[in-house]
């Protein structure tokens, strides 16, 4: 008796022991709180994250960090072995390196084939076949200008090539119609980087070979002549000497606050911030336009932005509800209102566009159609060094530190140390 | 008879003392471990893993973290921009020692001669360095400001400058504003380790250098610096590692740009921005040994242990 009696109590121990176990697999989703890093233009309005809320049950903590910041807050929190959040921001530039890194789960099951179809950007978060980030934000660039200004300076139409850009900004700044017309970061960040790329390809070249290789060190290649542009066009005192120490989002609030004409690597999407008069001192006047070249035909490049689930995350099916949420056509759109997210659906742009609803619509569609990415093979797991060093040089050749020769020497020889890492 | 009695109390007190001992050097243990253990867990361990991480190739893109030997050293010999991090930090630590420490002696000997108030100027002295690093470069990116900042505002309506001024664009300005905000955050430390070593001078070896003669000058030199040796010592060596550890105040007011970037920045950047984790580790266990050796310098050459006795 006593025997059987023992044998119960171990049985009994044990089948407590894993109920648990058992109910943690069986538990739902709603009641999880799912914590989302991402960026200040990503983080959502309070009634939308209470409207998922009320729709799956799941809460959401939101975490806000600058763009800068989060990339920092993901890699120390990797390398520790800890989700940074179950879901957070990653930017097309973060992609080789973490892609090779293996810090985020494969989201390949998350989205269905007509889903990717309407989001063409799913292909720059794929590393190694794996979709580590389903994309939100449709950023690329093109030129966002001041009507206002232009008018007082007799200009009808906003320029097409760069020295008409050149041109146009000294007419205004002429005028007196604003002291710096020109807003470009020359801070070392991002930004300032970004803005250079895009003046590379508006003069009609690349930054690299298909075999990786520097196509700016000669002085009469497309990057150098950009990088020589940029550094006249602050010795004319057409950009902002204070530029120096400004991000991209510091150089965006002084064209909101009507500060400067043209925005030059301006962002697609806030050409819906820039109108919102809630938002902006030149809600009524600033419009989108085609991206200046050399040549007259506009180019632009993409840096679109994504969410994804470290792998490290605890809560991964709750995350990927809110994955699913985040891209669905109604966020998208009602993210574009709110915080100027430019919807990487094609279907929702169509729809904005028809609805009249997408500011500088024409523009924004035709610049759409001539995206093109900054690194055809993919981004690299180097390019955060490569982009540091751009941005150093670049700041420091606008110091007068270095010539535009040894800013683009010093570039190609550290993109060089950085490839060979 | 007599030996036998000797021999039994001798052993007694020796069993008793022997006791005493061993309890008072338990005792002793027990206080010292609970520190010894923390230092341990949170310094000594983390610099050795640190020591050994740095022989190796840790970087999360590439797999494995095979044995390199020094290789990660003889790369940061030769990597410009951290040679460009480490004249820069030369230069935080050379403002930041000469002014911490003048400042600093010029304080504390002010305090110390205030008899009314000495509370409350001393708090006031000291608020800088309670404030939090990262607020106090906040506050002063503002001042420094191009566009809206006090110091250009100030100095445009005194008619020192024609127009606004952007400061960070030149670089020797850039590194002096830098280290000025570090020096206003620590000079208060260096005043309230000084003042300390002057309020322990017995007042009675002033009034006899008086007597003797002595002008404020020659007590200054004969009384003053040698007594307060230790506690310059302690100054000076707080100032250089505080220095060397430069980070809070380049980063905010001037980010990752290259001209007042100080060596931790390069550490930060190396490690987590391009994932070399064992390549800034090296960086920052020279960092260490670079502090330590400057500190070691002052201990041997400046400190003198006072007493009065």
């Amino acid at each position: 008796m006593k025997r059987k009696m023992l044998v119960a109590a171990v049985a009994a121990i044990v089948l407590c022991a894993t109920l648990p176990v058992g109910a943690q697999v069986a538990a739902p989703l709603a009641g999880q709180t799912v914590t989302v890093l991402l960026p200040p233009w990503a983080t959502l309005p309070k009634d939308m994250t209470d409207r998922f809320t009320k729709q799956t049950g799941i809460k959401l903590s939101l975490q806000t960090l600058g763009w800068d910041e989060i990339r920092t807050k993901i890699i120390t929190a990797s390398i520790a072995g800890s989700p940074p959040a179950d879901v957070t921001e990653i930017d097309w530039s973060w992609v080789g390196q973490f892609g090779s890194s293996g810090w985020y789960e494969p989201l390949n099951a998350t989205v269905d084939a007509a889903t990717t179809k309407d989001l063409p950007a799913t292909a720059i978060f794929t590393y190694d076949k794996k979709l580590i980030g389903i994309p939100y934000n449709n950023d690329f660039r093109l030129l966002i200008f001041n009507r206002q200004h232009l008018s007082a300076a007799g200009i009808a139409q906003p320029p097409k090539t760069l020295a008409e850009l050149l041109a146009d900004a000294k007419a205004i700044k002429d005028k007196g119609a604003v002291k710096f017309p020109i807003a470009l970061p020359l801070s070392a960040t991002e930004g300032t980087a970004t803005a250079w790329y895009l003046l590379t390809k508006a003069f009609g070249g690349d930054l690299f070979d298909n075999k990786l290789k520097p196509l700016f060190t000669s002085p009469d290649s497309a990057g150098y002549k950009a990088l020589a542009w940029e550094i006249d066009a602050l010795k004319a005192g057409l950009i902002d000497p204070a530029s120096t120490g400004l991000k991209d989002v510091e150089v965006q609030e002084l064209f909101k606050n009507g500060q400067a004409s043209f925005d030059v690597a301006g962002w697609a999407g806030n050409l819906s911030v820039y109108t919102d008069p809630s938002k902006s001192k030149v809600a009524t006047v600033a419009e989108g336009a085609l991206m200046p070249t050399l040549s007259g035909k506009t180019r632009t490049f993409g840096l679109p932005e994504a969410v994804g689930i470290p792998a490290a995350s605890t809560h991964k099916e709750a995350a990927e509800v809110f994955v699913r949420w985040f891209v669905a056509p109604e966020t998208q759109t009602e993210s574009y209102t709110a915080l100027g997210n430019l919807p990487t659906r094609t279907s929702v742009l169509k729809s904005l566009d028809d609805s009249g609803k997408l500011a500088s619509g024409k523009a924004l569609l035709a610049q759409a159609a001539v995206v093109e990415p900054l690194f055809k093979q993919g981004t690299p797991a180097w390019y955060p060094q490569f982009s540091s060093a751009v941005s150093t040089a670049i700041n420091q050749a606008a110091k007068g530190q270095l010539t535009v020769d040894a800013a683009i020497k010093q570039i190609a020889a550290q993109a060089a140390e950085a490839q060979e890492q | 008879m007599t030996s036998e009695v000797v021999t039994s109390e001798t052993a007694s007190v020796n069993a008793d003392t022997a006791r005493t001992f061993n309890s008072d050097r338990w005792l002793g243990v027990a206080f010292v471990a609970p520190i010894v253990i923390v230092m341990g867990l949170l310094v000594f361990g983390p610099v050795l893993v640190t020591l050994w991480d740095s022989l190796h190739r840790i970087d999360p893109m590439r797999p494995g973290t095979p044995f390199i030997g020094v290789q990660n050293y003889r790369n940061l010999m030769s990597d410009a921009n951290v040679l460009h991090a480490w004249l820069n930090t030369m230069a935080y630590v050379a403002f930041a020692v000469i002014l911490e420490t003048v400042g600093g002696l010029a304080a504390a000997i002010l305090l110390n001669k205030i008899s009314w108030g000495r509370r409350w100027l001393l708090a006031a002295v000291v608020l800088p360095w309670a404030l939090p690093p990262v607020v106090n470069a906040i506050v002063w990116l503002w001042i420094y400001n191009p566009s809206y900042g006090l110091l250009n505002g100030i100095l445009q309506s005194t008619g020192l400058i024609g127009s606004y001024h952007v400061w960070f664009n030149d670089r020797t300005t850039a590194l002096l504003l830098v280290a000025l905000v570090h020096v206003w955050r620590m000079l208060p430390l260096s005043a309230v380790i000084l003042l300390a070593a002057l309020q322990s001078i017995p007042a009675e070896l002033y009034q006899a250098a008086r007597l003797d003669g002595a002008g404020p000058f020659r007590s200054f030199s004969k009384i003053t610096l040698p007594l307060i040796s230790g506690g310059l010592a302690i100054a000076l060596s707080q100032s250089t590692v505080f220095a060397f550890n430069l980070f809070d105040e380049a980063w905010i007011l001037n980010g990752s740009s290259l001209d007042t970037r100080p060596v931790l920045v390069q550490v930060y950047m190396s490690a987590f921005q391009d994932l070399r984790f064992s390549y800034g580790m090296a960086l920052s266990v020279l960092v260490m040994f670079a502090s330590l050796l400057i500190s070691l310098v002052y201990v041997l050459r400046v400190y003198r242990e006072t007493r009065y006795d």
